[in-house]
């Protein structure tokens, strides 16, 4: 990501202009370095598992598809501008902070609601649990060995990492990762589904393809995977050449379809870090004074920002009294607009305005 | 047939039952999305309403970097996508009316969303259905016209948003009476 970012690329001899764009150049070396990084992993290529290599296939349509989303929202005017300062702004000391919050216990999904809190803790986090075991294992970057003492070695980019008793608890649960993922990611898409069926306000503003689709995939790879399981403990192996491709299948038309649909807000929620890093560190640089009633509402740069956003798409709140309505505060500018319907300087009264809580 | 938003502002009494009937919208969560305000505090009381006008070029989904707020094919400009909105705050900055309300706790953006659920299939809006005044009003395009022949406003201060906004707006906004000097019998 880091690189695509990157400023323009010098004419004149640059690596760059080795590349048809910059789309290219991330691709490229995103893929240059999972080939490295399984090179290392895989000591030279010789502990692939070909078994999975249907696997390596999806992960890199995946991210020619996710390159492809996130370039062309990035070249929207203000998600640039987000971008690039924010990118800048990473090393600030509150961003372990915020990123804390935001993508690991998602606490403004609970301050929306424990019910949908508890629903994506289950998914997002059975996800995890399951990208962090299949991908190193597709790629080779951890496997394991086993020797005849009983116990199994995990390797990881070609280290031995730790030798583990084959029935110990940590082998228990590296056995079964997969499988607690599952019935995590099940139980949260199991909330998703109730809640969609019985929520009226998500039932009057919900479609089947955009709000279901994404859940049916993510329980078609979760049962496929526990049937696999299943077959493998239960059925003695019957059934589980077919089911691993059947599994296979759902989980590579998954990966996909994620950048297309609503699941793409997993890759790019890390945004919204970037975003509060933005408004922190420029709210702390200087703020804008309103221009009517003088308090500080917002960022100077967030305001230019705004106004230099609007100017791209033709948009021009000049007023004749000598300000862009974006240097106005909320209440002023509504009062300001009220002054414009009813010929009286509504907005310059020195009155707070009323209440406009419903709630009183 | 298509019905649209219509506000004749000057009707407006004050009673604030728009805001009341805005928190009672599925998805609105208990919490109004509108406004009324005091056009001259200190002398008289009136009142007007105001809210998301709709805009045909929204400048809140313009400046939007998460391509949270969506324009729905009824041309309504939706309340930000809960699982989109990465809390920048750039649409409270953009619209020229102030109206997005920002939720720093939820780290979400919410704004006057037309009641969508309702006028998607052409019930008026929560604001519109319990006004008692006519202040906001649930038209269509002939109705608007027909109010437009009524008040006899050929001397081109019929306020139906141009040239008085910022833009182009779905909402029709209209003050006949103080513009011709006409006191109205409701
Ligand atoms: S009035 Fe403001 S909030 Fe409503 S559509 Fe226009 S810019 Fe967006
Ligand atoms: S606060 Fe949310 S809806 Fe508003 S501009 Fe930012 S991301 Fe978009």
């Amino acid at each position: 990501m880091q690189t695509n970012m990157s400023s323009q690329a010098k004419s004149g001899r640059s690596i760059n202009d080795a590349f048809a764009s910059h789309f290219a150049k991330s691709v490229f070396l995103t893929i240059v370095g999972l080939a490295v990084l399984t090179f290392i992993g895989t000591r030279m290529f010789t502990h692939i598992d070909l078994n999975l290599y249907g696997y390596m296939v999806g992960t890199i349509v995946f991210i020619g598809g996710f390159f492809y989303r996130f370039i062309a929202w990035g070249e929207r005017p203000p998600t640039k501008n987000i971008i690039k300062k924010g990118l800048k702004l990473l090393f600030r000391r509150n961003t372990a902070k915020t990123a804390f919050n935001h993508l690991a216990i998602f606490d403004f999904i609970r301050n929306r609601g424990v019910y949908r809190w508890i629903q994506h803790i289950l998914i997002g986090w059975g996800c995890v649990l399951a990208c962090l075991v299949t991908f190193p294992l597709v790629f080779g970057w951890m496997y394991f060995t086993m020797e005849e003492n009983g116990y199994y070695t995990i390797v990881l980019f070609g280290m031995n990492v730790m030798k583990v008793n084959a029935e110990g608890v940590i082998a228990f649960f590296s056995y079964n990762a997969l499988n607690i993922a599952a019935v995590m990611v099940i139980a949260g898409v199991c909330m998703a589904l109730y809640r969609r069926l019985k929520n009226m306000q998500a039932r009057a503003e919900q479609t089947f393809i955009y709000d279901f689709l994404p859940l049916y995939m993510l329980l078609f790879v979760s049962i496929t995977g526990l049937l696999l399981t299943f077959m493998n403990i239960v059925m003695h192996g019957h059934g589980q050449p077919i089911m691993s491709l059947i599994h296979q299948f759902s989980v590579i038309v998954t990966l996909i379809y994620l950048p297309f649909g609503k699941l793409a807000h997993i890759p790019f929620r890390p945004m919204s870090v970037l975003a509060r890093n933005y408004r922190e560190h420029y709210g702390e640089q200087s703020m804008k004074e309103c221009k009517v009633c003088g308090d500080k509402f917002v960022s100077i740069e967030q305001s230019n920002d705004v106004i230099q956003v609007l100017g791209i798409n033709d948009i021009e709140f000049e007023m004749k009294e000598g300000f862009h309505l974006a240097e106005l505060c909320l209440p002023c500018r509504r009062k300001y607009r009220i002054s414009r319907f009813s010929g009286f300087p509504t907005h310059q009264i020195k009155v707070k305005e009323a209440n406009q809580n419903a709630k009183g | 047939m298509k019905k649209r938003l219509y506000l004749e502002l000057e009707n407006c009494i004050g009673c604030r039952s728009c805001l009341a009937a805005c928190t009672q919208c599925g998805g609105h969560e208990q919490r109004n999305r509108n406004y009324v305000y005091d056009v001259n505090p200190f002398v008289n009381r009136q009142t007007m309403p105001l809210m998301c006008l709709h805009c045909v070029n929204p400048a809140c989904a313009r400046s939007c970097p998460a391509q949270a707020i969506q324009i729905h094919e009824t041309g309504a400009v939706l309340s930000a996508l809960v699982e989109k909105c990465i809390g920048c705050q750039n649409c409270t900055i953009a619209c020229p009316y102030g109206i997005p309300k920002f939720d720093t706790e939820q780290n979400l953006m919410y704004k006057c969303d037309m009641c969508i659920d309702r006028s998607k299939d052409g019930i008026p809006p929560m604001c519109a259905s319990v006004c008692p005044s006519n202040t906001i009003q649930w038209l269509s395009d002939e109705e608007i016209e027909a109010k437009q022949r009524q008040f006899n406003l050929n001397n081109g201060k019929w306020v139906t948003s141009m040239p008085y906004l910022e833009g182009e707006t779905n909402v029709k906004v209209n003050l006949p009476g103080i513009l011709q000097g006409v006191t109205k019998l409701f």
